[in-house]
């Protein structure tokens, strides 16, 4: 038997994934398309603002979600966590667990929490490299996350870390709970 | 106010078992020339990039000026913040990264800065004229001693001038 971890065989054959880009400027947003498309990815759609993303979302044939923070103010306002919580949260995504990628310049550790606790798969800070932007990608379709639910929180897992095994209390409950 | 346990999903599969296989697409870790192809993408639109650039440098520079005319200065730092950040976002993707260090130090200011006073206004168009000389002269990569110089000394005048709240 070959010695070779199992992740070492695996590919990705993006063509068989359909992706949204929803990205306001004009060329970061062509690059993501490229960048695709030369991963030989075929589906592709493009947005600009919150009304015509979730107006493709609500078609129902979107595999991955990659947006921009600060959407085109044109589509009646919004942001690209309006959309994640669109998809994480209204009763009318068709997918509530798809994948998300969120890109944005606003790259401080507070947007990243902010990112996080909204229901984000992965967090693409800019300016990035196309290997870190290809890394994330390829976490999100073939490493996804368990999902969570709970109190106003739906979204994958916001634990990165397995520490193997816990003997302790339930950490996620408050000890007038235990 | 007490919080109820979790649900935990199982992670969904259906997009993984389409995608996920061992005979065709690309390793979860690109090959050396896998990525070289992939940034060629990036280096064809270049051009692209500096035109970009160029005209919301120029954009930039009459929102500057219609904030030392007084002409609805906080719809002009919302200008100005949207812009430096998307120059920020730009410019490291594409080999500029002391680009972004300087868009990053002016947004850093402008989202600080409703009604900029002159010594303010001023910080703000040093910002955007040293990333006039960054194109001018593309200056790839981090830049030499003199613009790291100049980076600092900008961050210093930030931080000098930044309004205090509270």
């Amino acid at each position: 038997m070959s010695d070779i971890p199992m992740a070492d065989h695996e590919r990705i054959d993006f063509s068989r994934v359909s992706f949204l880009v929803v990205e306001p400027n004009r060329l970061m947003g062509q690059m993501v398309r490229d960048v695709l498309m030369m991963l030989d990815a075929t589906s592709i759609e493009r947005a600009r603002d919150l009304a015509s993303a979730t107006a493709i979302l609500r078609l129902g044939r979107t595999d991955v979600l990659i947006t921009e923070w600060a959407l085109s103010v044109n589509g009646g306002g919004g942001t690209g966590m309006d959309i994640v919580d669109w998809v994480r949260n209204d009763p009318a995504s068709p997918n509530r667990m798809m994948p998300i990628l969120m890109m944005t310049a606003n790259s401080e550790e507070e947007y990243v929490c902010r990112a996080r606790d909204c229901g984000v798969s992965e967090f693409v800070a800019k300016p990035y490299t196309v290997n870190g932007f290809y890394t994330r990608l390829a976490a999100a379709i073939a490493r996804p996350r368990q999902f969570v639910r709970i109190d106003d929180y739906f979204g994958p897992d916001r634990r990165r870390r397995r520490e193997g095994h816990y003997d302790g209390p339930e950490r996620r409950e408050p000890a007038d709970l235990r | 106010m007490a919080r109820k346990k979790a649900d935990f999903l199982p992670p969904p599969q259906d997009l993984q078992r389409r995608a996920v296989n061992f005979t065709k697409g690309y390793r979860l870790k690109l090959e050396p020339a896998e990525l070289r192809r992939l940034e060629e993408v990036v280096e064809k639109a270049t051009d692209a990039f500096t035109a970009e650039v160029a005209e919301r440098l120029r954009q930039l520079r009459q929102t500057i000026a219609d904030v030392a005319g007084g002409n609805d200065e906080p719809q002009a730092m919302r200008i100005i913040r949207a812009l430096s950040l998307d120059i920020k976002g730009m410019g490291g993707t594409f080999r500029y990264p002391l680009l972004s260090a300087y868009a990053k130090s002016l947004n850093d200011f402008a989202v600080q800065v409703d009604r900029p006073s002159a010594v303010q206004t001023d910080i703000l168009a040093a910002h955007i004229d040293a990333m006039y000389v960054v194109m001018a002269e593309r200056i790839t990569g981090v830049g030499g001693r003199r613009e790291r110089d100049l980076l600092e000394a900008l961050q210093t005048a930030v931080e000098k001038h930044m309004p205090r709240h509270g």
